[in-house]
């Protein structure tokens, strides 16, 4: 979806005259394999910024690489490192923050347990302290689960997870969409989804396929965090370009309308605003100086102003909304409006007590041309 | 230790579990009792049969199309590969053709990963009128897709031991698996009938595609490498019995959900056809040698 | 490099007894081939890596390690017969236990790599001494089965990342120090250069095992089993040396790897690896040390290099079925034995049509009647 932010821009005449060239790399998470793109990144193809990463471990692998390199990434995270170093800022959360999310929408229904499910990818134990602080700040027993994905049989997943919650708890989610579905679709099968209060999960879920593929059945029963703006409701500018780019240009973009391809265009339109802002020629120095320079911007897509800085910690998308499906879309729930990520979470107390509670300033430049 | 009652729905999850192994386990051996190939491209036939469902319903097709497109899929690809890659492999060691079966399934994946490629968070997924229907048992549901698959399971087992053991056709097949060679001078038509046996494979694995990408999940890797936990039903029957292996699929998939409650091996249960089929191969051979001449086994 | 030997039942005794006496260091067979293996590890070793860019490096180091893998299970396929589609399974172990104790002790880096070459060698007897009971198609599915145990427990318990305890994993962790290399070779056209001595060195092992007894026993094993045992050969015992030994450089390879990757995760090692990686195997020959080389290039350069195109890595899992089907149906040593053919071949027809208008007419005929092989 950058790149075809990236297209749109250039067609319309780049930057200042420039035209952006997007070097794409895609790995099997491996570690020496992202290595070694991240060296071919910088010495071979001699890139001045890196924004877009999406991979589970990138973070971890090539953060000291880039630091040393003096480059300051715009990322869509996942791994612990994209939330804690000095030079990577994400656009959107990541699964413990947005764990976090579900969980608070889940403890504000006011019920009894909690029952936490993710994928065994690594970090399982990182993102699961973030939902154990809110459990334990709430006096709401929680239990940890993980789950080896591909799943391969959904019933006894699904059966455990109803057993842990009970009748008055929330299950709550973290998986990617595939597997995300298939747990829900065996409860269903199963006949046993109303046998919990309620069902959350964190933002992969976030997508109108999952929506239709549940079917209505699941309407107002299945809530997920959503990191951006719900594309469905919105109408400002800012989303009408994202809808009308994502048509002329987005034709490759797979998933269509929804959290991935919002976040490209997110990391995309900063990117642009920081380019724009550089006077003189275009080097890493300058246009990394130019990406820490950014402050307050308001993207449209998120609850809050995003801001880079020189922070030891980058955690700017702390406020989410939380979705719920709805016919084959994924909506705004009831009181799913922008709330915050509570402080309980020690690294959000952390980064709040670094850089405070950004807000969205109405009368600062909307992002993007 | 959880209650009674909490085990009590895992028997039935389990059951179903078994079912889904049999159906595989089962197809396994009787291929290999019909053409003496162990045919381990099975899931990814079934998979890749699957997705082409998948993608036909995307496109408007009705269901009912997309199911025979899948199943006469799986007959074309399994047909094309025994016609062209049994007869210059007849002669040779079970374990040479099996390992040539590994090419096909290499094949299938790199397709259907370039095809359907799984990055970009797609979703997909397919489901089957059975599965709206059903009955209680105990306080949880089971759908006609599960009693389906188990039902095949069971036919198969009864159905093709009486085929292959008291029509002409199956008799064929066995000689056939036995030895080729002698098979011909008999005057069996060696060539229908080996088109026959893979025919009647591809068939089976496009339907057993079906029901599992529905029961599991459409997901290529899950179906291709699932034939790796039936194997392990397989293996307890050591290839030859199907009874054996029906009875051992249903066993390693009850074994497996009824670990799930218990906190201290729930994160291992993944592990229990392999551990399972070691333990049970370990046992058979444990005084003697497993000697396989190349064209004994069968 | 060195030839299959061919053993027959009546010969067998008496040419292992000369052949026992046979010395280790004698002139070579093939001086030629020596030579030009020698002028290329030379150049591997010294020019090359001035000549990569960092992207090639890592994947050249990558196919270095690997091709100590490759040549494991050639050694189990080619010479003993062994099929193994478990050996993901063993780099797994060495991988794990290089990374445990290079975190967890401050022992020398060579003295790490040998003992997880040493525990995995321990963990691949105890498999086989009870697995070698059975042969064949059960040898070869049973290997699979120990493979999914321990991918499973692998992923359950994850692998070190710099923790305590036995499992060595925090997982907790938010910033994850990376797996140390040695002090002498920790850039990365250092590192390459280090990957290639550990598998010169590993190779070397194996052609020792070859020349020596072990050799002659194995290619025995593999032409005949029922005359091996006639022979006196202990068949059991031998096909347990093969395993240790196979295991012993895998384990070494995984631990090598284990400091290339610098981070790892049980994700990066799955079932199917396994399988590419006897076709790997298979395509690039099985029984000559080349093929080893030939298969890792293929598994870890190639991919590299199709992924600076922008190819998708699914065309070449096409490509590896596509050739253990062609290897198996007609070709059953590799590349690494067809390729000195096909080339061998391409000169002839290239002689005989450089030789043409002298030999006129006769020279044509020659050369549209004559290619057979």
């Amino acid at each position: 979806m950058a790149q075809a932010y990236f297209n749109c821009v250039n067609a319309n005449g780049g930057i200042n005259g420039h035209p952006i060239k997007y070097y794409i790399e895609t790995e099997q998470t491996n570690a020496s394999q992202i290595a070694s793109e991240a060296k071919q990144l910088a010495q071979t193809d001699h890139v001045v910024g890196i924004i877009g990463n999406t991979s589970i471990i990138e973070c971890t692998v090539d953060h000291s690489y880039w630091q040393s390199l003096g480059y300051y990434i715009i990322d869509s995270g996942i791994a612990p490192e994209c939330y804690s170093t000095s030079n990577s800022a994400a656009v959107n959360m990541g699964p413990r923050y947005s764990s976090d999310g579900a969980v608070q929408y889940a403890l504000a229904q006011h019920v009894s347990k909690v029952v936490f499910d993710q994928s065994n990818v690594p970090g399982t134990t990182y993102i699961a302290a973030g939902p154990a602080a809110l459990a334990a700040a709430a006096h709401v027993p929680i239990t940890q689960d993980t789950t080896n994905v591909p799943i391969s049989d959904a019933n006894s997943v699904a059966l455990q997870l109803v057993d842990q919650a009970g009748k008055d708890g929330a299950v709550v989610l973290n998986f990617t969409p595939p597997d995300a579905l298939v747990i829900l679709q065996a409860a269903q099968k199963l006949n046993i989804e109303n046998n919990v209060k309620l069902w959350a999960c964190s933002t992969p879920c976030n997508t109108d396929f999952l929506a239709q593929s549940l079917g209505s059945k699941w309407n107002d029963k299945i809530f997920v965090n959503a990191e951006l703006t719900p594309p469905d409701d919105t109408t400002t500018p800012t989303m009408n370009l994202y809808k009308a780019i994502l048509s002329q240009y987005g034709k490759n973009v797979s998933g269509g309308i929804g959290s991935f391809s919002q976040m490209g265009f997110t990391e995309a339109e900063l990117m642009v605003k920081a380019l724009e802002s550089v006077t003189g020629s275009y080097t890493v120095a300058s246009v990394n100086a130019a990406i820490k320079g950014l402050t307050n911007v308001n993207t449209g897509m998120l609850c809050q102003a995003w801001s880079y800085g020189s922070y030891s910690m980058h955690i700017p998308n702390n406020e989410d909304y939380t979705v719920t499906a709805d016919n084959g879309k994924m909506v705004l729930a009831p009181n799913g409006g922008c709330t915050q990520i509570s402080t309980v979470d020690p690294q959000i107390a952390q980064y709040v007590s670094l850089a405070g509670r950004a807000s969205l300033d109405s009368t600062s430049n909307a992002g993007g041309s | 230790m959880p209650p009674w009652s909490e085990f009590q729905q895992f028997i039935i999850s389990g059951l179903a579990l078994g079912g889904v192994y049999a159906l595989s386990g089962v197809g396994l051996v009787v291929l290999y009792r019909a053409t003496g190939v162990l045919y381990l491209a099975f899931g990814a036939v079934g998979a890749m049969g699957a997705l082409l469902a998948w993608q036909v319903q995307q496109d408007g097709w009705p269901g009912w199309a997309s199911w025979i497109l899948c199943i006469v899929f799986g007959a074309l690809v399994t047909l094309a590969y025994g016609v062209v890659f049994g007869p210059p492999l007849a002669g040779r060691d079970p374990l040479v053709r099996a390992v040539a079966t590994l090419g096909l399934l290499l094949i299938l994946v790199g397709a259907m990963d370039v095809i359907w490629t799984e990055s970009g968070g797609a979703v997909r997924s397919i489901s089957l009128p059975t599965d709206n229907g059903g009955f209680s048992l105990g306080n949880i549901q089971v759908t006609w897709t599960q009693v389906i698959a188990l039902g095949l399971g069971v036919v198969l087992t009864v159905g093709t031991g009486a085929f292959l053991r008291y029509t002409k056709l199956g008799t064929a097949m066995r000689a056939m698996a036995n030895d080729r060679v002698i098979t011909a001078t008999l005057g069996v038509p060696v060539r229908r009938v080996e088109a026959a046996a893979w025919f009647g494979c591809g068939v089976l694995a496009g339907l057993a595609g079906l029901l599992l990408a529905d029961l599991v999940q459409l997901d290529a890797t899950t179906l291709t490498f699932l034939v790796i936990s039936s194997l392990a039903a397989a293996l307890i029957g050591q290839l030859r019995s199907i009874t054996v292996t029906f009875v051992a699929a249903l066993v390693v998939g009850l074994v497996h959900d009824l670990l799930t409650p218990i906190s201290a091996l729930t994160n291992y249960r993944d592990m229990t056809p392999f551990v399972l089929a070691a333990i049970a191969l370990l046992w058979v051979s444990r005084r003697r040698q497993v000697m396989t001449r190349s064209r004994e086994e069968g | 490099m060195a030839d299959p030997v061919t053993v027959t039942t009546s010969d067998s005794a008496a040419a292992a007894v000369a052949a026992g006496r046979r010395p280790l260091l004698r002139r070579p067979d093939k001086p030629v081939q020596l030579s030009v293996t020698t002028v290329l590890v030379l150049f591997v070793l010294f020019a090359l890596p001035s000549l990569m860019n960092g992207y090639y490096t890592g994947y050249m180091t990558l196919a270095a390690i690997y091709s100590v893998v490759t040549l494991g299970l050639g050694l189990l396929v080619g010479r003993v017969g062994l099929y193994s589609l478990g050996q993901g399974a063993v780099v797994q172990i060495g991988a794990w236990t290089g990374a445990r104790l290079l975190y967890g002790t401050a022992q020398p880096f060579p003295i790490v790599v040998i003992e997880a070459g040493l525990v995995t060698m321990l963990i691949g007897m105890a498999i086989g001494l009870p697995a070698l009971r059975m042969r064949g198609l059960y040898l070869a599915l049973i290997t699979l089965m120990f493979a999914g145990a321990i991918t499973v427990v692998l992923a359950t318990v994850n692998f070190p990342n710099g923790g305590g305890g036995f499992t060595g994993y925090n997982g907790s962790a938010v910033h994850i120090p990376p797996i140390r290399r040695p002090s002498i070779a920790g850039t990365d056209p250092a590192y390459f250069r280090f990957a290639v001595v550990v598998a010169i060195i590993m190779f070397a092992l194996v052609y020792a095992h070859l020349r020596l007894r072990p050799g002659r026993a194995w290619a025995a094993i593999r032409q005949s089993e029922p005359a091996a045992l006639a022979a006196g050969i202990n068949i059991w015992f031998y096909k347990l040396w093969a395993f240790a030994l196979a295991s012993f450089i895998t384990g070494v390879a995984g631990a090598v790897l284990a400091a290339q990757e610098h981070y790892l995760y049980s994700i990066n090692f799955t079932t199917q690896d396994s399988i590419i990686l006897l076709a790997v195997v298979l395509m690039g020959g099985v029984y000559s040390l080349w093929g080893a080389v030939i298969a890792a290039l293929l598994l870890e350069l190639v991919p590299g290099w199709l992924q600076s195109l922008g190819l998708s890595y699914a065309w070449l899992t096409i490509l590896f079925g596509v050739g253990v089907l062609q290897v198996i149906t007609t070709a059953p040593a590799g590349i690494a034995d067809q390729f000195p053919k096909d080339m061998k071949r391409l000169g002839r027809l290239l002689w005989r049509l450089a030789r043409r208008p002298a030999a006129g007419a006769a020279g044509a005929a020659g050369a549209a009647g004559g290619e057979t092989t």
